[in-house]
């Protein structure tokens, strides 16, 4: 018998080898995917019931933090400035799930980030926080300042440092307190999501990052820019003076200046004054493809690599498309038609000028620490996109700061400091508009880039933007200038 | 060599409380952050337990394998810290079983002297190994509980006879196959093969038996232990008669059973279906949650009470080794793996190391038990096999559970220390036995 028992006993084996590499695979090679699947909601409890790191402004301020909880949940995320900061932080909710800086940087918080995870084995033995703080690149106090000089009039204000890409403010309004959205009481919370969802003014939706707008005249740099990089000087060539342009093509489609004035001149010149005419004839000239590569050059039909989640890719026609339709091309030139862009992309052509052509990638996040304050990851800035050549950047810079001194973008300008911007009105009713301002300061070394928006003004002229949309801008020029920003290590 | 047996086991039972005392304190920073107040009390209860245990095995069987007691104090340890993460009054009647499985445990090694004494009333335990998987039928006093009728309250305790049933006839399987080994094991030639001798008049009772045990399986809808008591069968058949033939047969009429089940019962197509694929089905909820337990835990899994193995519905019974899965991770559930194996091995050395046949077949089928069940239920909860409700020996929630494990660890330790001390007085070494039998 002692034969057939040994027999039994490597059966009995073999059946327990098959289990130990079946829990290999569950645990070790599928575990990955399991623990993504859609069905599998214990991720989300394990966060929710986990410590969470804290987020707060480069200024020190905190902006979300979890604090305990007398619940099954233990404990409780709260966000003490509220809609200041609510669509940068965005919320942690059991119900409807993460967005904003608590989505993007979700491993980091919950220390389940690479570099967090292999410390860990160190420190098997130690009882300690492994999730991390993370910092930010906007202050709080540029952030009121934005909020305020934006007040109660929709709209987003986006403030970029153009020489590494940080986001300095970030402005939406309305906005929304992400507190009670991650309260633990999942009525009131869904109380809350449905009120903020039933709001004409959609207070959920970040639109300096995830809407667009017809951007209107400020899409003229980007026309300038391309005729620059394309054989054209400030001064040549010269455009006739015109209060409309007949549109090719066209019976008697006229394309007009604003209130029917009358403009033309060089390229400088028609900057200056936001002459439709003038634009709109250096598209047709330029034709649908250099002006669609112009644009692409700037990051349109592109998403910005902004670490906010879902931030929305700026439309530019394609070229191919335009050169068979003459009346869009015109008015694609001067940033209407199909033509949308962000706020943040328009903030992201400023900052392309100031910083001799080149975008930054766009970031909120400058590093994160973990419990003993070491840091654990921190933001390389890099470059996005290479818009146009340091010397189209530096023309551009001198017709921008015209546009300040002298043009439409007066009410932008700050006394002792050298302002390069440009307006832009979009009509978008008989009498309505969006008002828009893309500046940057000092001129001559920028450290802030500035797009402001504010959604359907009630006056339309070629003025809006700048007698709307620049004041906005020039506040928080001014707040950031009188506290500059410490040099990036 | 008999004192160094029981020493090694008193060192390894020491060794297996400090380890359960070591997780059931981890188990309570890891919820509270807070030393257990009761660590004291429970360590004592711990030791005083496995100190009886010990004591008994020394004084009762001084000569049986020192490497059984600990391993299934461990498990049952490891188990019962799980089982308190989970359900702390589960965890009060848990620690209740455990007491009345050792003295069950004492009480097998008192009753049973000499194992080869059982083999003397087989018929007496096949009839009664009969009678209490029929009980839960019994009206009155069996029971339905989730739609198993495997149940039987008597005087306000419930219990499932179906656990001691399988130790009795294992015994009965034991002597009546040794008894009749000769004949079964006698070949004729058919058809160019050898074959063994079919006759009704030897093989008879015995598929009785076994038609008996599978027909009240499956009335009382309990297809693991239906498995369990198949497996048991083939397993002892084949050893006592090295016939392979055994074993085809076994397999045809496993396939002709798993077919009658397949068309008799709905739930046998529902398990089937979400063992090849439990994503679309609402009753494969469980087993998707197993997994997710499982893949939670990773290598080194997230702690003990930092996971939340509570979502796997009855975590505490069949799926506690998907809970181990998730908060102890892969070296968790290998530990357990290897410790169930260790205790199979050690059985199965028993049996060949014992000197009767019926000693032998005893050990195997009691191990053959131990290892099946084992599978039966891991390979379920980490989908290797369909899933079939049976506990994990030593481990999951269940008094019925353990303390009839508690009388199979006894037997499997009766037969060794009996064999062991025949071999020392074999070789004239019978002053160390007296010397050391105090």
């Amino acid at each position: 018998m002692n034969k057939q028992i040994r027999r039994l006993g490597v059966v009995l084996t073999a059946l327990y080898i098959v289990l130990f590499g079946f829990l290999n695979y569950w645990q070790i090679v599928d575990a990955d995917s399991l623990n993504k699947h859609p069905a599998n909601t214990r991720a989300v409890v394990r966060d929710f019931t986990r410590a969470r790191g804290a987020v707060q402004t480069a200024d020190g301020v905190v902006l979300a933090r979890s604090v305990d909880s007398k619940d099954n949940f233990k404990l409780q995320r709260e966000y003490p400035e509220g809609a200041l900061f609510g669509p940068i932080t965005g919320y942690f909710s059991f119900s409807y799930g993460t967005d904003g800086v608590e989505r993007t940087y979700n491993d980091l918080l919950t220390g389940r980030g690479q570099k967090l995870e292999l410390r860990r084995l160190r420190d098997l033995l130690l009882t300690k926080e492994h999730n991390a703080n993370i910092t930010l690149t906007l202050t709080k106090q540029l952030q009121q300042v934005a909020t305020q000089a934006l007040g109660t009039r929709r709209g987003a204000v986006v403030a970029l440092d153009p020489r590494d890409g940080a986001v300095l403010a970030m402005v939406n309004f309305p906005s929304y307190d992400p507190t009670p959205l991650a309260g633990h009481n999942q009525e009131n919370v869904r109380a809350t999501w449905d009120l903020l969802n039933a709001s004409q003014d959609k207070p959920l939706l970040p639109r300096s990052f995830r809407e667009r707008y017809f951007p209107g005249s400020t899409f003229k740099v980007v026309t300038a820019s391309t005729a620059l990089a394309n054989g054209r000087t400030p001064t040549n060539p010269v455009f006739p003076q015109l209060t409309s342009l007949l549109l090719p093509n066209t019976i008697n489609q006229r394309l007009s200046n604003f209130g029917g004035s009358r403009c033309g001149g060089n390229i400088a010149q028609g900057l200056r004054v936001s002459c439709n005419t003038v634009f709109a004839q250096l598209g047709l000239d330029l034709g649908g493809p250099i002006l669609a590569g112009g644009a692409n050059a700037f990051g349109f039909n592109q998403r910005p690599p902004l670490d906010l989640p879902a931030p929305t890719t700026s439309f530019f026609p394609d070229g191919g498309v335009l050169d068979k339709d003459k009346p869009a091309l015109a008015k694609s030139a001067i940033g209407q038609q199909d033509v949308s862009a962000s706020p943040l992309q328009m903030a992201l052509v400023a900052a392309a000028i100031a910083n001799n052509g080149t975008a930054m990638t766009p970031h909120v996040f400058a590093e994160a620490r973990d419990s003993e304050g070491k840091v654990v990851s921190r933001f390389r800035p890099k470059p996005w996109v290479r818009a146009v050549t340091p010397e189209v950047a530096s023309q551009m810079r001198d017709l921008m700061i015209d546009v300040v001194a002298r043009g439409t973008g007066r009410l932008g300008a700050i006394p002792g400091v050298q302002v390069a911007g440009k307006t832009g009105t979009a009509q978008t009713g008989r009498d309505t508009s969006h008002a828009w301002f893309i500046c940057f300061a000092p001129a001559e070394a920028p450290t802030i880039a500035v797009a402001v928006i504010l959604e359907n003004q009630s006056n339309v002229s070629e003025v809006t933007g700048g007698v709307d949309a620049a004041p906005v801008a020039r506040a928080v020029v001014q707040a950031a200038l009188a506290q500059p920003r410490p040099a990036a290590p | 060599m008999i004192r160094v047996r029981r020493n090694t086991e008193l060192g390894l039972v020491l060794l297996a409380a400090l380890i359960t005392t070591g997780a059931y304190v981890l188990a309570s920073l890891g919820r509270s952050a807070t030393l257990p107040a009761d660590v004291g009390p429970f360590l004592g209860v711990v030791l005083a337990l496995l100190g009886v245990a010990h004591v008994a095995t020394r004084r009762l069987a001084p000569a049986a394998d020192g490497m059984l007691l600990p391993l299934a104090a461990l498990l049952n340890g490891i188990g019962y810290v799980f089982i308190a993460r989970l359900d702390h009054k589960l965890a009060a009647l848990q620690s209740l079983w455990t007491g009345v499985g050792v003295l069950a445990f004492v009480a097998t090694l008192l009753v049973v002297r000499r194992a080869r004494d059982l083999e003397r009333y087989r018929y007496t335990l096949a009839l009664l190994g009969v009678g209490l998987l029929m009980l839960p039928l019994a009206p009155g006093i069996g029971q339905n509980i989730n739609g198993n009728r495997i149940w039987v309250r008597l005087a306000g305790v419930s219990f499932q006879p179906g656990e001691m049933a399988k130790i009795v006839l294992a015994v009965f399987f034991a002597s009546y196959l040794i008894e009749k080994q000769a004949l079964l094991s006698q070949t004729r030639r058919f058809l160019g093969l050898m074959l063994p001798q079919f006759s009704l008049k030897h093989l008879g009772p015995l598929l009785l038996a076994w038609a008996a045990s599978l027909v009240v399986m499956l009335a009382e809808k309990d297809l693991g232990s239906s498995l369990l008591f198949f497996a048991l069968f083939v397993a002892m058949l084949w050893v006592a008669t090295a016939r392979a033939t055994y074993l085809c047969v076994g397999g045809l009429l496993f396939g002709a059973g798993s077919f009658v089940a397949w068309e008799t019962f709905a739930h046998v197509q529902d398990r089937v279906r979400i063992w090849i694929n439990p994503w679309p089905y609402d009753h494969g909820y469980q087993l998707v949650q197993s997994m997710f337990a499982l893949a939670a835990g990773g290598l080194s899994g997230t702690g003990l009470s930092l996971g939340t193995p509570q979502r796997i519905p009855v975590v505490t019974s069949d799926f506690i080794f998907s809970a181990i899965g998730e908060e102890l991770g892969l070296f968790g559930t290998t530990a357990v793996l290897a410790a169930i194996l260790l205790m199979v091995g050690a059985g199965l050395r028993i049996a060949v190391r014992a000197d009767s046949g019926f000693e032998k077949l005893l050990a195997v089928g009691l191990t053959t038990i131990l290892a099946v069940q084992s599978f039966i239920i891991i390979g379920g909860v980490i989908r290797v096999v369909p899933l079939t409700g049976v506990t994990l020996p030593f481990v999951s929630y269940g008094g019925s559970s353990l303390v009839a494990n508690y009388i199979l660890l006894a037997l499997l330790l009766r037969i060794s220390s009996d064999s062991a001390e025949r071999h020392a007085a074999a070789v004239g070494a019978d002053e160390t036995r007296v010397q050391y039998r105090v």
